[in-house]
């Protein structure tokens, strides 16, 4: 275990050292936010019918995903164990006495970790300030935002155990683009980044509840506004924990399967 | 032009060399595309219209934006990758060549996976039109061309300036993405929709108004002075400070070496 916990040490530290990219992240983070706060504004102004979420709480949702974006979010691939999968380099990450799946794991958790604590603390307080309607409100209550933090944390471990999947597949294809971005755009959507559970058609929903992909950040967010009740919470935070018990099987196993069958590129 | 013409049909070439590959891709770009289609649709259960503006109205002006940004990212993809030029050093290769820097550039590269796109935003664009009901007339038609082609000219001048940036510093190159990928966001909704402070920025600063408000409104038999029109045209203005930007920011270019 000690070894693993300096694997995600060192991948904390060196993305650390990323700052003026941080900056960009934020500038860029805060003005998509921004679009898409005025787009819902527009709607929620022109009168709706049915609305799943009030204009406040899908503002907060929305600032809450972007400030976090980095931590949860679908599209960050891991460079540095692609271009070690395309250039031979994991011949030496195998020589290594541990096990391969959980170093990539705890790399992955280490700079998305990394990248988070670099952002999110301007995006918040700027965006709380923010005049009304734009800002990003307060937890419904006490106990939404405990268990917002604890389905925030099994979310986090969740998107990291299907991110490991990609570099996985790339041992298998030698490309990480092709199958892993149609993965990676599927997961992305239904994971609700782009427009909220609630506002998806009922029967997307209702598949969409059978996979992991929500259970990712939407469960959180929902919790802090207060969109979802804490016993329905209590019953997601449930089911996150079984899909990241699944992913991390499926992914040892996937991993042990090709190991006998790579094919290192170059030396 | 036609060593430009000649330069795409290499690059064609070269991505049709990885054909599994081309493949996949294709149909992730087709994905991602029907994502974008999906929000507007998803949305569209829940509301009856944006500020007055129905579905088909706002899928009418998502897909003259998305095709104008597609057309960019097909045809001006090494304008779009200028920092990959700059980053290697390759550029100081096309300073030595008697020809023109801006075509060089957008003879470096091409992204032919973006074509679904484009096919994809025209089949929207057919969609939208024929649930509206639009009073044809010849001036109509020549708004919507000018739409169209406005869309491509104003992503063209976005693109060539967020290269000129490159010109500056390459860190922090995500802040492109704002003007770039979040500009051609924001304009899939008609600008007009926006709060006031957004709509004076989006027409002075980067004039998305006039290609997907403004001949929009006419288009759509809101506004019947013919000025609306041919608004369009005034995109074409946003090229002078652009190409501007960029030779300026050449003259301060000194090679990263390699």
């Amino acid at each position: 275990m000690k070894a693993y916990i300096t694997y995600f040490k060192l991948k904390f530290i060196s993305s650390l050292q990323y700052r003026s990219a941080a900056w960009a992240g934020i500038a860029t983070q805060f003005f998509f936010g921004f679009v898409y706060v005025m787009v819902y504004v527009a709607f929620y102004e022109s009168g709706g019918k049915n609305l799943p979420m009030e204009l406040s709480q899908i503002i907060t949702y929305l600032w809450l995903n972007q400030s976090l974006l980095a931590l949860v979010n679908q599209f960050s691939k891991d460079q540095e164990l692609f271009k070690i999968i395309r250039d031979g380099g994991v011949s030496y990450e195998l020589a290594r006495p541990k096990n391969l799946y959980f170093m990539w794991y705890f790399k992955i958790l280490g700079q998305r970790l990394a990248n988070v604590t670099l952002r999110f603390f301007p995006l918040i307080i700027i965006t709380t300030i923010l005049p009304y309607p734009f800002h990003l409100g307060g937890p419904a209550s006490l106990l939404h935002f405990l268990s917002f933090l604890l389905s925030l944390i099994l979310g986090t471990l969740l998107v990291v155990a299907l991110s490991v999947f990609y570099p996985i597949i790339t041992l298998i294809t030698m490309n990480e683009k092709g199958i892993v971005n149609l993965l990676m755009t599927i997961a992305s959507v239904l994971s609700g980044v782009s427009i909220p559970i609630p506002f998806f058609p009922k029967f997307l929903q209702i598949i969409s509840s059978f996979l992991p992909f929500q259970y990712i950040s939407d469960l959180p967010f929902r919790l802090y506004v207060g969109n979802i009740s804490l016993t329905d919470g209590v019953f997601g935070m449930c089911i996150q924990f079984i899909w990241i018990v699944i992913f991390i099987i499926l992914g040892n196993i996937i991993m042990r399967i090709n190991i006998k069958k790579i094919v290192v590129q170059g030396g | 032009m036609k060593i430009y013409f000649e330069s795409l049909a290499m690059h064609l070439k070269g991505e049709l060399e990885y054909r599994v590959d081309f493949i996949l891709s294709f149909l992730s770009q087709i994905l991602v595309f029907f994502t974008y289609y999906f929000i507007i649709l998803a949305l569209f259960t829940k509301f009856n219209h944006i500020k007055g503006f129905t579905l088909y109205e706002v899928l009418l002006c998502f897909s003259i934006v998305q095709f104008g940004f597609a057309f960019n990212e097909v045809f001006a993809r090494g304008i779009d990758k200028f920092d990959e030029l700059i980053i290697r050093g390759d550029f100081d290769r096309l300073l030595l060549r008697p020809k023109n820097i801006i075509l060089q550039v957008l003879c470096s590269d091409s992204d032919f996976v973006k074509v679904s796109r484009l096919i994809q935003s025209i089949i929207v664009l057919i969609i939208a039109i024929c649930h509206l009901n639009i009073s044809w007339n010849l001036l109509k038609i020549i708004t919507l061309l000018l739409m169209l082609f406005s869309s491509c000219i104003i992503f063209f001048g976005i693109f060539l300036m967020a290269a000129s940036y490159c010109f500056f510093t390459v860190q922090g190159l995500e802040v492109r993405n704002v003007f770039t990928d979040g500009g051609k966001h924001m304009a899939q909704y008609p600008i007009g929709v926006f709060s006031k402070g957004f709509v004076y920025f989006f027409t002075f600063i980067i004039p998305y108004a006039f290609v997907n408000y403004y001949p929009l409104l006419f288009f759509l038999g809101r506004k019947s002075s013919i000025l609306y029109a041919f608004s369009p045209l005034l995109v074409f203005l946003y090229l002078i400070p652009s190409i501007v930007t960029f030779y300026l920011g050449m003259k301060r270019y000194s090679s990263v070496g390699s």
